[in-house]
C-alpha cells in the first residue's frame, strides 16, 4: 500500500456524489453504534431492575409497604412499574364495586396498558437501527456504482487503458461497499441480539404480570368467600 | 430505588461511537505505513545480485553495423567508378570534338589559302597582260612615228588624216581591248566568286553534315546516359533489396534468437545470443511493464530475477527499492507478468546458467 492507494487518500480523492454517499454512511454507522451503546445500557439497567424488583416482590414484603416505598411522582421501570400500574387500579377499584371480576379486569387493562408502555420503551430505536441495517448496504452500492461509472467515463477518454488506470478509480469507488457493510453488520448483529433481548425482558414482564394477577385473585378469591360466608 | 429510575442518557453513547469510530480509522491509516517500513529489510537481507549490469546488446548491433559500412563502402565504389568512367568518357568526347574541330580549322585554312592564291594569279595575270600591252603599243607608236618621219614630207594631210585614223583605229583597238581586259577580269571574277562560293556551300554541308553527326553523337550520348542511370537505378534497387533482406535477416535472428542458437556455435555467437536473450526479456518486461502514475523523475528499482531451468520465474525481488512503493510493485509485476522466458531454454547450455540470475533495472525516462 502506497500513500496514493491508502484509504484516507482514496476518500479524499473521490467525486462528490461518493463522498457524500462515504459522508451518509458514517453518519449512519456512528448513529447505530450510538443506539447499540444506548440499547445496551437500557438492556442491561432494566435486566438489573428486573432482578432486583423481583428479590424484593418475592421476598414475602408485603404489597402496599412495597407500593409505597417509591413516592408516586416518580417514574417506574420495568416490572415494578406494572406492579405499580395493577397495585394502584386495584386500589381504587376495591372501594368501589365488589364484583371481583370486574377489580380483576380493570387491574388487568392497567397492567397491559403499563406492559404496552414497557414494550414501547424498550423497543425504543430498534428500529432505527433495522433500518441503517437494511439500507445501508445499498447506499454504499450506489456510491460504488456511481464511482465506477465515474471510472468508465474518464476510462474513455484514456487511451491506453491499462489495470492502473482503472485501479484507482474501482478501489475508491469500492470504499462506499465497504463503509456501507461497515455500518450495516453491527447494525443487523446488534438488532437482533438487542430486540431478543427486549422481547425476552417483555416475557418476563409478561409472566410477571400473571403471577401479580393470580396473587390478587386469589386475595380477591379469598375476601368474596369471606363475604359470601 | 433511584439508580432505577434514572434514564440512561446518550451522551455517553455518542462519546462511545464517536472513540470506536475513531480508533478504527487511526488503525487503518496507522498500521499501513508500519507494513510498508518492512519491505526494504527484507530486500536487503534476500537480495541476490548475482550481475551487476545487464548485458548490452552492443556485441550484437556490430555486425549490422558493419555490413551496413560495407555495403556503403561497395556503393560508394559503385558510384566512383560510375563517376570516372563518366569522366572517360566526356574525355574522349571532348578529344574527339577538338580533332574535329583542328580539321575543319584546316580544311577552312586551305580553302583560304586557294582563294588568295587564285585572287594573286588573277591579278599577276592582268599586270602581265597590261605590261604587254604597253610594250606593244610602244612599238606600235614608234614603228608610226618612224613611218610619220618617213612620209612626212610626202603626205603632210594625208599623215594627219592617218593619224586620225590610226588614232581613232587605236582608240578603238585600245577601246576593244579594254572591253576585253574588263570582259576577261569579269569572268575571272565570276569565276573566283564562284568557286568561292562552291567552296562556301561544300564548308556549309560540311559544317552541317558535322552538326547532324555532332546531334546524333550527343543523342546517342543522352540514350547512354539514361541506360547507365536506369542501370545504376537498378543497381541501387538490387543493393536495396539485398540490405533490406539482411536487415529482415537480422531481425528474424534477433526475434527468433533462440530458434538458431542450435546454429550458433562458437563462445562469441552464444553471447550473441545471450543478449539477445536479455534485450528479449527487457522488452517484454518493458511491455508488461505499467509505469504508475505521480512517480518522481529520477526513480530507480533493480529487481533481481531468478529463473528456473526452463525459463519459469523462480523468484522476483526488489534488488534496490527506489523510494516509491508502488514503482517498486510495479517493476515487480512488470516481471511477474512477463514471467515465462521460455526462450532460456534455447540458449546454448554453456551460457545458459549465468543468465538464470540477473538485474532488471526500472528507470521511467527509459520508457517514456
Amino acid at each position: 500500500m502506497n500513500d496514493a492507494m491508502s484509504i484516507p487518500h482514496l476518500i479524499m480523492n473521490a467525486s462528490g456524489v461518493v463522498q457524500a454517499v462515504m459522508l451518509l454512511l458514517l453518519l449512519g454507522s456512528l448513529l447505530s453504534w450510538v443506539v447499540i451503546f444506548q440499547r445496551s445500557f437500557v438492556m442491561r439497567r432494566a435486566r438489573r431492575a428486573h432482578r432486583d424488583f423481583e428479590d424484593r416482590f418475592w421476598s414475602g414484603v408485603d404489597l402496599n409497604e412495597l407500593y409505597r416505598e417509591t413516592p408516586p411522582e416518580q417514574e417506574t421501570l420495568g416490572a415494578e412499574h406494572i406492579f405499580r400500574a395493577g397495585f394502584r387500579e386495584f386500589n381504587r377499584l376495591l372501594p368501589k364495586t365488589r364484583s371481583p371480576q370486574a377489580i380483576l379486569d380493570g387491574v388487568q387493562r392497567s397492567m397491559r396498558v403499563a406492559w404496552s408502555r414497557e414494550e414501547d420503551r424498550l423497543n425504543l430505536h430498534l428500529v432505527f437501527l433495522a433500518t441503517v441495517a437494511s439500507s445501508s448496504p445499498y447506499i454504499g452500492l450506489f456510491g460504488t456504482v456511481w464511482g465506477i461509472m465515474g471510472s468508465f467515463q474518464s476510462l474513455s477518454m484514456a487511451q491506453q487503458a491499462t489495470l492502473a488506470t482503472v485501479a484507482p478509480w474501482i478501489a475508491e469507488a469500492l470504499i462506499a461497499t465497504a463503509m456501507g457493510l461497515f455500518a450495516a453488520i453491527p447494525a443487523v448483529i446488534f438488532y437482533n441480539r438487542l430486540s431478543a433481548e427486549s422481547s425476552r425482558m417483555l416475557g418476563k414482564y409478561e409472566d410477571f404480570a400473571e403471577e401479580f394477577h393470580s396473587i390478587l385473585h386469589r386475595n380477591l378469591q379469598g375476601r368474596g368467600d369471606a363475604a359470601a360466608d | 430505588m433511584g439508580r432505577h429510575s434514572r434514564r440512561v442518557g446518550y451522551g455517553l453513547p455518542l462519546l462511545l461511537a464517536i472513540a470506536l469510530h475513531l480508533g478504527l480509522l487511526v488503525v487503518s491509516v496507522i498500521r499501513f505505513p508500519s507494513a510498508e517500513r518492512e519491505p526494504p529489510n527484507q530486500a536487503i537481507v534476500q537480495a541476490t545480485l548475482v550481475r551487476a549490469e545487464t548485458a548490452t546488446d552492443r556485441a550484437q548491433q556490430a555486425d549490422p553495423t558493419q555490413a551496413v559500412e560495407a555495403a556503403r563502402q561497395a556503393e560508394e565504389e559503385a558510384a566512383r567508378r560510375q563517376q570516372a568512367e563518366r569522366e572517360a568518357e566526356a574525355d574522349r568526347q571532348r578529344q574527339a570534338d577538338a580533332e574535329r574541330e583542328a580539321a575543319l580549322a584546316e580544311e577552312r585554312e586551305k580553302a583560304r589559302q586557294a582563294a588568295e592564291e587564285a585572287a594573286a594569279e588573277a591579278a599577276r595575270r592582268f599586270d602581265a597582260a597590261e605590261r604587254q600591252a604597253a610594250l606593244r603599243e610602244q612599238q606600235e607608236a614608234e614603228r608610226r612615228r618612224q613611218e610619220a618621219e618617213a612620209r612626212r614630207q610626202r603626205e603632210a594631210e594625208e599623215r594627219r588624216r592617218r593619224e586620225a585614223e590610226a588614232e581613232r583605229q587605236r582608240q578603238a583597238e585600245e577601246e576593244a581591248r579594254r572591253q576585253r581586259e574588263a570582259e576577261e577580269r569579269r569572268r575571272r571574277e565570276a569565276e573566283a566568286e564562284r568557286q568561292r562560293q562552291a567552296e562556301e556551300e561544300a564548308r556549309r554541308q560540311r559544317e552541317a553534315e558535322e552538326r547532324r553527326r555532332r546531334e546524333a553523337e550527343a543523342r546517342r550520348q543522352a540514350e547512354e546516359e539514361a541506360r547507365r542511370q536506369r542501370e545504376a537505378e537498378a543497381q541501387r534497387r538490387q543493393e536495396e533489396a539485398a540490405r533490406r533482406a539482411a536487415e529482415a535477416a537480422q531481425q528474424s535472428l534477433d526475434r527468433a534468437i533462440a530458434g538458431e542458437a542450435e546454429a550458433v556455435a562458437n563462445a562469441r555467437q552464444a553471447q550473441e545470443a545471450a543478449n539477445g536473450f536479455i534485450n528479449l526479456v527487457r522488452r517484454a518486461v518493458e511491455q508488461a511493464w505499467v509505469i504508475p502514475p505521480n512517480v518522481r523523475d529520477g526513480a530507480t528499482a533493480e529487481v533481481a530475477v531468478r529463473l528456473g531451468p526452463s525459463g519459469e520465474l523462480f523468484a522476483a525481488r526488489i534488488g534496490r527499492s527506489s523510494g516509491d512503493g508502488a514503482f517498486d510493485r510495479s517493476a515487480l509485476q512488470a516481471v511477474e507478468s512477463a514471467a515465462p522466458f521460455s526462450e532460456l531454454r534455447e540458449l546454448p547450455a554453456s551460457v545458459q546458467r549465468q543468465y538464470r540470475e540477473f538485474n532488471l533495472r526500472f528507470r521511467p525516462g527509459d520508457i517514456r
